[in-house]
């Protein structure tokens, strides 16, 4: 199976207002094309930390990181932001929306920064595949605050989605959700790995959860 | 567009009062820098137009302001006297201007007649559209015509050859004047004392004069002549007996300047004045810097969450700088369009008030000097958006921004 991360952190440093914490030393983490991995360890361990340097919105690290094949180290930051818009889909809480935009609006944002690659996607072909998979067509016109929470999970879900990218992050995606609604998640979630061979790494609290995917890695405060 | 929209209202329009604030800002440091500019090109071109006659030995009348002057004791023999006495021991440029005439034209503009000797008109070198230079050995007689230069404004009506009557107000005497020439569009004279100050010869007359003229004219004339009159190539010693002959003669105390004099007169409130407009622009730029990255700090802060949305899906720094220029662009582009409103309106004004001394041609009036001037605050501008958005930027890159804001 083709490596699509390599990441090799040697040390990286969590700074507080209050203090400094030394967090994921020597930590490795090789992750194969289409593999479901879950990572999970208790408040303070350096789980968003890790996804937030999975997802290149963290450089402040000591150690290498190669996506796809390519180190980033020393890639432009409009890289990195072109491949968080192509290649990366970030599969969130129900809150991380745009409460100023209808859903359809949250949904499409990815496209206004798709620039020139844009052309290459058919957006609205994608857009209604996509809504319709989800099931929340009825909602597209309202403002976040006016869906339930359960609704607002299906939009994040289909903003992460909507540019079909190859690893999806998510980051304590059935938080604060119901039963019903928190399997629809895990439901879509595999669903894409199953047909699309999508790449996910979640990070739950949600042991049972955890259990569903290929592999779980546990993360352990530094002492 | 959405994005930009969406960043404009939600980070610079957030706030209305900081926001209004710095456009305000910025339009007030627009207009100074637009006025600053203006004021030192038109400076420049007045160190250029009086630079003929700042020479060695040429020496400007300028009546003494503590003196007591007494101009209804001036009689027509005491003016006479010292134009003789001018005339036999002087070379000297002679330039009246002001009297006004009304005659038929395109504009209904009030005409101002310039009466100037050769001396005057050799130094200046003007610049013709049609026609020849002034002539100044003519006759002047009822049934004589007096060859003459006109404005541009008055080609239309007047073109080159043609005659003009006049009621003379300075020889209280009906006069035909030919034109021989016009002069070039936007030709200007500038006041000796204050280089940036300028009036316009689109709506004037240029009248020859000669020793003859001087005689026949009236008081009036003689008088003014005098205020302003610069004496060529001479000594300071003759010039203190000129001093002294119109004093005896006038009862007017004269002081005598270099043109040079009158450079370090004007440099030295003038300069004083640019490092006030220098200082004041510095502050502004502060405040302009300071409350811009405020503005958007805290905007920031306030939707921490919706610009980590954006930076997840694809939103880099360096595209919300093009968007942070593009804001910028447009507020100073709208600031732009106010101060050429402003200018075009001032310009345009004079042509409306029918102000012939500083109706100017050009697009609603506006002279090169302007556009130079508006260039400059386009530069300023430019130096204000990189100040003003690098600030911002570097700012807005220290908040943190991560996944743990959106949990």
């Amino acid at each position: 199976m083709m490596k699509v991360i390599d990441l090799s952190i040697k040390e990286k440093i969590y700074k507080s207002k209050q203090s400094q914490l030394s967090i994921l030393n020597n930590f490795n983490l090789e992750v194969a094309a289409g593999e479901k991995i879950a990572i999970v360890g208790e408040s303070g361990a350096g789980k968003s930390s890790l996804l937030n340097i999975i997802g290149l919105l963290d450089r402040n690290y000591v150690g290498e990181y190669t996506l796809f094949g390519s180190p980033t180290d020393h890639s432009h930051t409009s890289e990195l932001a072109q491949w968080r818009n192509q290649r990366i889909g970030f599969v969130l809480q129900e809150s991380a929306l745009i409460n100023s935009l209808t859903v359809e609006d949250n949904i499409k944002l990815p496209f206004l920064y798709a620039g020139s690659e844009k052309k290459n996607l058919r957006e609205d072909e994608n857009f209604e595949t996509v809504v319709n998979a989800i099931g929340i067509k009825p909602i597209l016109k309202k403002k976040p605050l006016e869906c339930s929470g359960g609704e607002r999970a299906r939009a994040v879900f289909a903003r992460g989605i909507i540019m079909k990218p190859q690893i999806i992050l998510a980051d304590e995606p059935t938080a604060s959700l119901d039963m019903e609604n928190r399997e629809r998640i895990v439901a879509l979630l595999f669903g894409l790995n199953r047909e699309f061979g999508t790449t996910i790494i979640t990070v739950t609290h949600d042991l049972e959860i955890a259990n569903r995917h290929d592999r779980v890695i546990h993360l352990e405060r530094s002492k | 567009m959405k994005i930009f929209k969406f960043f404009v209202s939600k980070i610079f329009l957030r706030k209305v009062i900081p926001s209004i604030s710095v456009i305000l800002l910025i339009c007030m440091s627009n207009y100074i820098t637009y006025i600053a500019a203006r004021t030192v090109i038109s400076t420049f071109q007045g160190y250029q137009e009086t630079r003929g006659l700042n020479q060695e030995g040429n020496f400007i009348a300028n009546l003494d302001p503590n003196s007591v002057a007494d101009f209804g004791a001036i009689e027509a023999k005491g003016t006479q006297k010292v134009y003789d006495y001018l005339n036999s021991h002087f070379d000297y440029a002679f330039y009246v201007d002001g009297f006004m005439v009304s005659i038929p034209n395109s504009y209904d503009m009030e005409i101002s007649l310039c009466y100037m000797n050769e001396s005057y008109y050799a130094a200046n070198q003007f610049e013709l559209l049609q026609g020849t230079d002034l002539m100044f050995d003519f006759p002047l007689g009822e049934d004589k015509e007096i060859p003459v230069l006109i404005g541009k404004g008055l080609s239309e009506t007047y073109p080159v050859g043609s005659l003009i009557n006049i009621d003379d107000p300075a020889l209280n005497q009906a006069i035909t004047l030919k034109v021989q020439g016009v002069l070039k569009g936007n030709e200007y004279h500038s006041n000796f004392y204050a280089l940036n100050s300028k009036s316009y010869y689109i709506f004037s007359i240029f009248v020859p004069v000669n020793e003859e003229f001087i005689n026949h004219a009236n008081l009036g004339l003689q008088v003014n002549g005098l205020m302003d009159i610069v004496v060529l190539q001479t000594t300071e010693e003759k010039i203190l007996d000129l001093s002294e002959v119109i004093q005896d003669t006038l009862g007017l105390k004269f002081n005598f300047f270099s043109q040079q004099d009158n450079y370090e007169y004007f440099n030295e409130y003038y300069f004083h004045s640019l490092k006030i407009v220098a200082v004041v622009s510095l502050i502004l730029l502060l405040m302009i810097t300071c409350l811009s990255v405020w503005n958007a700090l805290v905007s920031i802060r306030l939707m921490l969450k919706d610009l980590t949305i954006n930076l997840l899906v694809g939103l880099s720094y360096s595209k919300l700088r093009k968007i942070f220029y593009s804001y910028f662009g447009i507020v100073f582009l709208i600031n732009l369009v106010i101060v050429f409103s402003f200018t075009a309106m001032n310009r345009y004004g004079c042509w409306l008030r029918k102000d012939a001394t500083f109706s100017t041609y050009g697009l609603f009036g506006l002279i090169g000097m302007d556009w130079l001037a508006l260039l400059f605050v386009v530069v300023s501008d430019i130096v204000i958006g990189i100040i003003v958005v690098e600030i911002m930027l570097r700012k807005i890159k220290k908040v943190p921004i991560s996944l743990g804001v959106l949990q």
